[in-house]
């Protein structure tokens, strides 16, 4: 990096050493870290480090992580890639990844922080996959969130918004972008989609496609793909992004897209999923072909504080299986599904969860966002 | 089944932002262990709104929801004319402020439904904080504390002929960090999501109650008791 200047060489070399401390005395990442260290030490790291790079940004409320994971791989057949495949998509996150050197740079970015990082790193895509309501104590309102990426895609005039049109969020707040390609699955009816994000009237939707007066609409698309899950369309969706940059699309793999491991716990065999809010829980749901079922609820903040949101998910699929709930709020889940019909048994580990199932048990597990993350680390 | 009880969600689909669909789930659910015959009935922003319910439930919305939810309902009498048949209201949050005298919406004041004689306004306007957090009231009115969680910026006033549903233990309620919510006879208004029924089942009974015109059958859920008692130990 020819142009590097020597302030943000000594910024990156500080980085690399906490971040390397850290890894070796706590045992941590050490990516939030060093990406804390470059911004405190040099600010404007983010814009320097981005401007050598090709960048594609990944963002939206569901999918962030797997489809940040899929289109780097995308887009490793052109060139090395910088990625914050972890997660880290906060702004040191986002400042850790950039300090790699490669000419491209695919990063998962949150909703709060998009806008920031669209200015400064100018980059040539940006893929918004969804907006539906997550961390309400923090978002407020899924509006409020679609507003703030409104303005900033209205200045990025040398970005290509690659987003999934059915969402009518996401067409509105790339509605005065000066590029986008419109991907449409046919329509598909928006959880929190009453209200025209444009002009505030009541949208009229008829099955999968909305049709508004002010003329929002998913009526028009650039590309059209048949209707699937979550991971299947964020698949089709980096693919679509992938050749934006012109890499050639990969094989459709929905099931890498779904966060989910597998984990041994006694005798029995959990395949755990990431959960976190309605959207997701709901295509969890669908997902659940087991008979054994065990649900984790933590409700810390990036859990999302408050719990009222799991009234707006319906687990009557779930009723006749045997169903253990666990988890800091894990009474708050109990008394729902209490109250739909489904019965289910309280247990205060997962792993006192796991042992109520006969040796030899598949379990399907449904875990908050910080449950996974700590069942993963194990 | 002998008693029957019809339970009006209105505009879920506006309305049903922060969860507060679950106060019909949780009505009907209560209910019908007391051998009642409940059914919750959801009415559109395109439907016409029924007279002859007998508990109505509004929840906490975005603006444009909450505008939009007002004028339906300013299309007809409808809502009036059930309660002045002595049909109960829980408005929660943004539908708390639609039944008020005024409230601030999408940046401008606007006329509300005027069935109780409460003014909101909204804290954004004056460079106020919104609040976010777990809440815990304690209310006369219902004999005991309620928890939830806001989640608003609104600033809610009381007129004369209401009074509060509780005085603040923690959070921030109406606004002034004293007292949550209004009660007027047989309308209710708070702040708290939760939803506040599934939190509160004393507050859920109360509303069976009013709406039954006598006192409930005893029953005896466990669950219920000890979330609720759970919830209010540790909202400190």
């Amino acid at each position: 990096m020819a142009v590097m200047n020597f302030r943000l060489a000594a910024a990156i070399k500080a980085a690399h050493s906490v971040g390397s401390l850290s890894r070796a005395i706590l045992g941590k990442s050490g990516e939030t870290i060093s990406g804390r260290v470059v911004l405190s030490l040099y600010p404007n790291s983010i814009k320097l480090l981005s401007t050598e790079k090709q960048v594609l940004l990944v963002s939206g409320t569901n999918g962030k992580t797997s489809t940040t994971k899929s289109l780097a791989q995308i887009v490793s057949s052109l060139g090395k890639v910088a990625s914050n495949t972890t997660g880290s998509n906060l702004d040191w996150g986002v400042a850790n990844a950039l300090m790699n050197r490669a000419p491209y740079a695919v990063l998962e970015v949150d909703e709060l922080h998009l806008p920031n990082v669209i200015s400064e790193t100018n980059p040539k895509v940006v893929l918004l996959l969804n907006l539906t309501r997550d961390q309400l104590h923090r978002m407020h309102e899924v509006k409020r969130v679609a507003d703030r990426w409104r303005g900033a895609c209205t200045n990025a005039n040398a970005t290509i918004f690659v987003v999934d049109v059915d969402d009518p969020f996401l067409n509105y707040a790339t509605q005065s972008a000066k590029q986008v390609l419109k991907v449409s699955f046919g329509g598909r009816r928006h959880p929190d989609g009453s209200v025209c994000p444009s002009c505030g009237k009541y949208l009229n939707w008829s099955g999968g496609i909305y049709s508004c007066g002010c003329g929002l609409t998913n009526k028009v698309a650039d590309r059209t793909f048949p209707d699937g899950s979550a991971g299947y369309r964020n698949a089709i969706l980096a693919n679509v992004a992938g050749e934006v940059v012109g890499a050639k699309a990969i094989e459709v793999d929905e099931k890498a897209l779904e966060r989910t491991i597998t984990k041994h716990v006694g005798r029995s065999t959990a395949t755990i999923r990431l959960t976190k809010n309605p959207a997701s829980w709901t295509e969890a749901l669908r997902g659940v072909d087991s008979k054994n079922v065990v649900l984790i609820l933590n409700a810390r903040q990036v859990d999302g504080l408050d719990t009222s949101w799991l009234w707006d998910v319906s687990y009557e699929s779930l009723k006749g299986k045997e169903v253990i709930v666990c988890g800091e709020r894990g009474m708050d889940l109990s008394y729902r599904l209490h109250v739909e019909g489904v019965a289910n048994t309280l247990a205060d580990t997962f792993e006192n969860a796991m042992s109520q199932f006969p040796s030899g048990s598949e379990v399907s597990v449904l875990a908050a966002y910080t449950a996974f993350f700590a069942l993963a680390s194990k | 089944m002998s008693k029957s009880l019809k339970i009006v969600r209105i505009h879920n689909e506006l309305l049903g932002t922060y969860g507060d669909q679950g106060n019909a789930d949780v009505l009907a659910f209560r209910a019908k262990a007391r051998s009642i015959n409940a059914r919750v009935l959801d009415i559109s922003y395109l439907e016409v709104m029924p007279t002859d319910g007998d508990i109505y439930l509004m929840g906490g919305a975005e603006d444009a929801a909450q505008l939009l939810s007002l004028e339906a309902l300013q299309r007809d009498n409808n809502l009036q004319a059930a309660l002045d048949r002595g049909a109960v209201l829980l408005a929660v949050c943004a539908g708390f402020q639609i039944i008020g005298n005024s409230f601030e919406a999408s940046g401008k004041k606007v006329g509300g439904l005027g069935l109780l004689n409460i003014d909101s306004a909204s804290g954004s306007n004056i460079g106020k904080k919104r609040f976010v957090g777990d809440i815990k009231i304690k209310s006369d009115v219902v004999g005991c504390e309620l928890t939830g969680f806001e989640n608003h910026a609104g600033y809610t006033t009381l007129g004369q002929g209401v009074q509060p549903l509780g005085s603040v233990v923690v959070g921030h309620g109406n606004g002034d960090d004293k007292y949550d919510g209004a009660v007027s006879g047989n309308i209710f208004g708070t702040y708290l999501h939760g939803p506040v029924l599934a939190r509160n089942p004393e507050f859920a009974d109360l509303l069976l109650s009013r709406a039954l015109g006598g006192p409930l059958e005893p029953f005896n859920d466990p669950l219920a008791t000890q979330y609720a008692e759970w919830r209010r130990k540790v909202t400190k």
